[in-house]
């Protein structure tokens, strides 16, 4: 069992990170579960721990000059679900996280950290090629997403280094779909989730873009299939569709309930495809609501 | 204070205290020098264990096994057989099978020394689903054949008769899967010895079913131990005989240490190692004539019952006497068989073995009315069984039907007709139907003799107190029970008190199962209450009253013939869904339902009950998915075992209606389980519809949805 420190700044933490190994926990709602041992036992943890929600340098949401928008890594669930400058696909995935008091104490830094492949932020940052920031007492450097999660519970993260904050690029998107199909309606772990986005222009789609949460070890993203409707015409849609779906369908990955991942996943895409090709108005596809 | 009504409208008597958190639950409480126990339990679902190591045990510090159980004691907890040991010995038939307790006085070390106890096993193979047990995979568990227990009931024409004459004959086989409890209160006792006598304080539904079953393992009997049940978060049947196996190595551990030990599984333990609903395989053989007429139905019902028997042949008894339904089929023959698997024991759930038949025979009467084109309601409503109708087991109901009514109530709120007209098979919008019933109190003369309920009331001064065995377990009894002795006495309620109970100063009015404690409990009080309201002006005083059985409900236990219960509640329930054509998430869009519970003692408790059984009923079809894999069960925490909330199903119209039942208080009758006992079947009529298919089997979540469409092609 290791020692639990309680840094106040960024600097601080940094140096039990690099000195003491101590991991970061914020609102516990992995690790404390994955830690629990049972009745009227604290949960025991066999590393060293530093509560690190007391950091404000690593809390908030800010838009940059270039229009990307930054998110600390303490900034919880709730907070990114009620922010109007967040991406559309990022405020849905929060708002579905849990139930209410779950948002009002998961972070987004943890969220990532824990890299489970059916977490709900990761899915639609990746999609929108987010990158995160990684601090350490040497410095910080910056990567995607998508290859700092290695794999299911696996991230590139230094034994030095902590999540400071998540940066998602601008865009604009003509259309966009999202769904998470959770066990039930409400305060459910994701069993599927897919973000979709197309930018169009004069019939062109000029960026295409999806990713799958919880359909393979980590969030699934096919630079392969989106190239394959790139640059083409809205109204080539049906022809590309086939292959574009098996392409799809090559990339992801599904240990359980394979089938029925791998058809709603298919179904999703195609009507998404499908409703862009036969000409939808602009917007969110789907019903999906703010 | 005013007198209180029958037809108050008044807060629960338990609302305020459980709101502010005052309500003592069997984990609040602690006594001087109190050590913690912790489960030791076989990790392998069948073999022999070669050897078990524990580490040097510090001072203070107990292993409890069966060796400590002392020679005139026998290690067996007494439910209905005795044949569930309370500590495995040399051999094991379940993963979770208790094999013995680590006590002592503080948890983080039991925790450290339970990770470090190391047990040798010789793993045998293990049956786990009813096929592998009837396949005598392994060998056989128990005897020749795993038949733990099983029973026929024949009426009218023998079957081979009837189907030599028919058209055609339909057959189809339709299985239920395991449901967990999901008790906000998770399984808790503490043992101690109060007075020189063996005292447990336990969350538990029949502080009399404890006292009985562990009083054995000392070589005492039931009189010698004391049980006081505490306030208990939820129960649904799981602590009916289950607190039996907590209390039972509890009290070994007593005899050898002599202070306050605590028992309190955490949540995992306790759906990982707790009885859970009877999975089930029931098949429908149906003689019809060419115009879709029954002719007879021959029926096969399977439940799996894990490897002791604790009350599955009851359960298994309850399956096989609601195989009929609501209906009167001229001539049926239904067997029943509760097989041994090496599962952890199944046993008693909100229903005890009814909702797995009655889900079972409404989806087979709608497959055949849909084969012959005639809308299920229509096509049930048929077949509803009158007063005087024969029963599956030769009796008759005594009370008036009014099936018909409800039926009508249901169809008007939910536009039923206009819909199932309207919505086209597989549009994916569908509403569905179902007609239930569920007997009350025991089975056949159970009642009177089995338990002989008793029951006091005791005046003092101008309170009275409610002295019965019967438990509150949120259900919400103290507010009912109190409710009719205060009315029929002419008295507010605020003078009667009722506690929980403990075994040493209240009579032993039965357990609290059976949806027979407002029927039978309820009428005993409403007795006494008669007889105490005449006698007011003696003073204090207190009256008993014993269980009279009510005549001409003729019963034989050796042969199931007769009347199996004393009176029956009904239900009709339409479920209407929507579901999305891309995930297949179903989306109910409403719930309407109709019950005859004799007569409501309190309106809000009922519509509490109904509630809350409908959407456990609808959770149990649609999304309570408990999986075992090699006696392993898979789903450990609410997360992964989910059960709805308030967003799965939107606010139900539910109506009841009046039809006052002869031999209960005010005409109650029981209804805790009736309003779990069909929704499920109207919820996967309404998704069959929406999608234009046929399902055989609960509970259907999206992905299983995806695979029977898939096999429907």
């Amino acid at each position: 069992m290791g020692m639990t420190y309680v840094p106040t700044t960024l600097s601080e933490a940094l140096h039990l990170r690099a000195e003491k190994g101590a991991r970061p926990l914020a609102g516990g709602s992995d690790m404390m579960v994955q830690s629990k041992r049972g009745i009227a036992l604290a949960p025991e943890f066999p590393y060293p721990v530093m509560i690190i929600t007391s950091i404000d340098e690593l809390r908030g949401i800010r838009v940059l000059d270039d229009g990307s928008v930054e998110i600390g890594a303490l900034t919880t669930a709730a907070e990114i679900a009620a922010s109007e400058d967040v991406p559309w696909h990022v405020r849905m995935a929060a708002s579905g996280m849990g139930a209410i008091a779950l948002r009002n104490s998961a972070t987004i830094g943890g969220n990532i950290g824990n890299a489970s492949p059916k977490g709900d932020l990761p899915q639609p940052l990746i999609m929108l090629d987010a990158s995160v920031v990684l601090s350490s007492i040497h410095g910080e450097r910056r990567m995607l997403l998508d290859d700092f999660i290695l794999g299911s519970k696996r991230t590139a993260l230094s034994d030095d280094e902590i999540i400071r904050s998540v940066i998602i690029p601008p865009h604009d998107f003509t259309y966009s779909f999202y769904r998470k199909i959770g066990m039930r309606k409400a305060n459910a772990i994701s069993k599927l989730s897919l973000s979709a986005a197309a930018l169009v222009k004069d019939g062109e789609i000029l960026d295409f873009r999806a990713s799958s949460g919880a359909a393979g070890p980590k969030v699934i993203r096919s630079q392969d299939a989106e190239k394959m409707l790139e640059g083409h015409m809205v109204s080539e849609i049906p022809e590309l569709l086939p292959a574009f779906l098996e392409a799809w369908n090559n990339a992801i990955s599904p240990h359980a309930m394979p089938l029925y991942r791998r058809n709603t996943t298919k179904r999703m895409l195609s009507f998404f495809l499908s409703e862009i090709s036969s000409g939808a108005e602009e917007g969110i596809i789907g019903g999906g609501e703010e | 204070m005013p007198q209180t009504a029958i037809d108050d409208r008044i807060v629960r008597v338990d609302a305020k205290a459980k709101a502010r958190g005052e309500a003592m639950y069997v984990s609040d409480y602690a006594f001087p020098g109190m050590l913690y126990a912790y489960m030791i339990r076989s990790s392998i679902p069948r073999g022999t264990i070669d050897d078990i190591r524990v580490p040097d045990l510090p001072e203070g510090y107990w292993f409890i096994t069966y060796k400590d159980i002392p020679e005139e004691g026998r290690n067996e907890l007494w439910m209905i057989q005795k044949d569930w040991r309370c500590f495995a010995e040399h051999d094991v038939k379940y993963v979770g099978e208790t094999i013995g307790l680590l006590v002592g006085p503080d948890r983080n070390m039991l925790k450290y020394l339970a990770d470090r106890i190391e047990i040798d096993y010789t793993e045998a193979e293990a049956a786990i689903t009813i096929d592998d047990a009837l396949a005598l995979k392994g060998g056989p568990i128990i005897g020749e054949d795993n038949v733990l227990c099983q029973l026929y009931v024949e009426k009218g024409r023998p079957v081979e008769e009837v189907f030599r004459e028919a058209d055609s004959v339909f057959e189809e086989t339709i299985e239920t899967g395991f449901q967990e409890h999901v008790h906000l209160e998770t399984n808790g006792a503490i043992v101690t010895i109060e007075d020189g006598k063996y005292t447990f304080y336990a969350s538990a539904q029949c502080p009399f079913y404890i006292r009985k079953a562990v009083a054995g393992l000392l070589g005492l009997e039931s009189e010698d131990i004391v049980v006081k049940q505490t306030t208990t978060g939820g129960a649904f049947g799981g602590k009916e005989h289950f607190p039996d196996v907590l209390c039972g190595p509890l009290l070994v551990a007593e005899h050898r240490i002599r202070k306050p030990i605590k028992l309190i599984f955490d949540r995992e333990e306790d759906m990982l190692y707790s009885v859970k609903r009877h999975p089930s395989k029931i098949t429908y053989r149906t003689a019809l004539d060419k115009d879709g007429n029954i002719l007879g139905i021959d029926g096969l019902v399977i439940y799996n019952c894990g490897p002791y028997l604790s009350g599955s042949f009851v359960v298994l008894q309850r399956g096989v006497f609601h195989a009929n339904g609501v209906y009167d089929i001229p001539n049926t023959y239904v067997k029943g068989i509760g097989i041994a698997t090496n599962t952890f024991p199944s046993d008693a759930f909100r229903g005890f073995g009814a909702p797995q038949t009655l889900y079972a025979i409404e989806t087979h009467m709608e497959h055949i009315a849909k084969r012959f084109g005639i809308d299920p309601a229509e096509y049930k409503s048929r077949y509803f069984i009158k007063q005087g109708g024969e029963t599956i087991t030769n009796g008759h109901v005594v009370e008036r039907v009014v099936l018909p009514e409800m039926l009508e109530q249901v169809l008007e709120k939910s536009d039923y007709r206009r819909k199932a007209a309207t919505y086209a098979p597989g549009s994916g919008r569908g509403i569905g139907i179902s007609f239930y019933n569920h007997g009350g109190a025991f089975t056949g003369n159970g009642e009177q003799s089995i338990i002989k309920a008793h029951a006091r009331l005791v005046k003092t001064g101008n309170r009275v107190r409610i002295e019965v065995g019967s438990t509150e377990m949120g259900q919400g009894f103290q507010t009912t029970l109190r409710k009719i002795a205060a009315s029929t006495l002419g008295i507010s309620i605020d003078d009667v008190d009722y506690d929980n109970p403990d075994t040493s100063k209240v009579p032993d009015s039965g357990p609290t199962a059976a949806s027979r404690s407002t029927m039978i409990v309820g009428r005993l009080i409403e007795r006494c209450a008669e007889e105490m309201k005449e006698r007011w002006g003696e003073g204090d005083f207190s009256v008993e009253k014993e269980y009279e059985h009510p005549d001409g409900h003729p019963w034989d236990q050796s042969t199931f013939r007769g009347d199996a219960y004393l009176g029956y509640g009904w239900g009709c329930c339409a479920v209407e869904v929507e579901i999305d054509s891309l995930t297949h998430e179903v989306n109910t869009v409403g719930i309407w339902s109709s019950h005859d519970i004799g007569k409501a003692i309190d309106e809000l408790v009922v519509h509490g009950q109904v509630n809350g059984g409908i959407i456990q009923s609808l959770g149990y079809a649609s999304m309570e998915k408990m999986e075992n894999r090699n006696g392993h069960f898979r789903q450990s925490s609410m997360s992964d075992y989910v059960i709805p909330t308030s967003m799965d199903f939107p606010k139900q119209e539910w109506g009841l209606v009046d039809n006052p039942y002869q031999w209960g208080p005010k005409g109650a009758k029981g209804m805790g389980e009736l309003v779990f006992n069909g929704a499920d079947a109207a919820y996967i009529d309404a998704v069959e519809r929406a999608l234009g298919i046929e399902i055989h089997k609960i509970p259907m979540p999206p992905e299983d949805i995806e695979e029977a469409l898939r096999d429907a092609q």
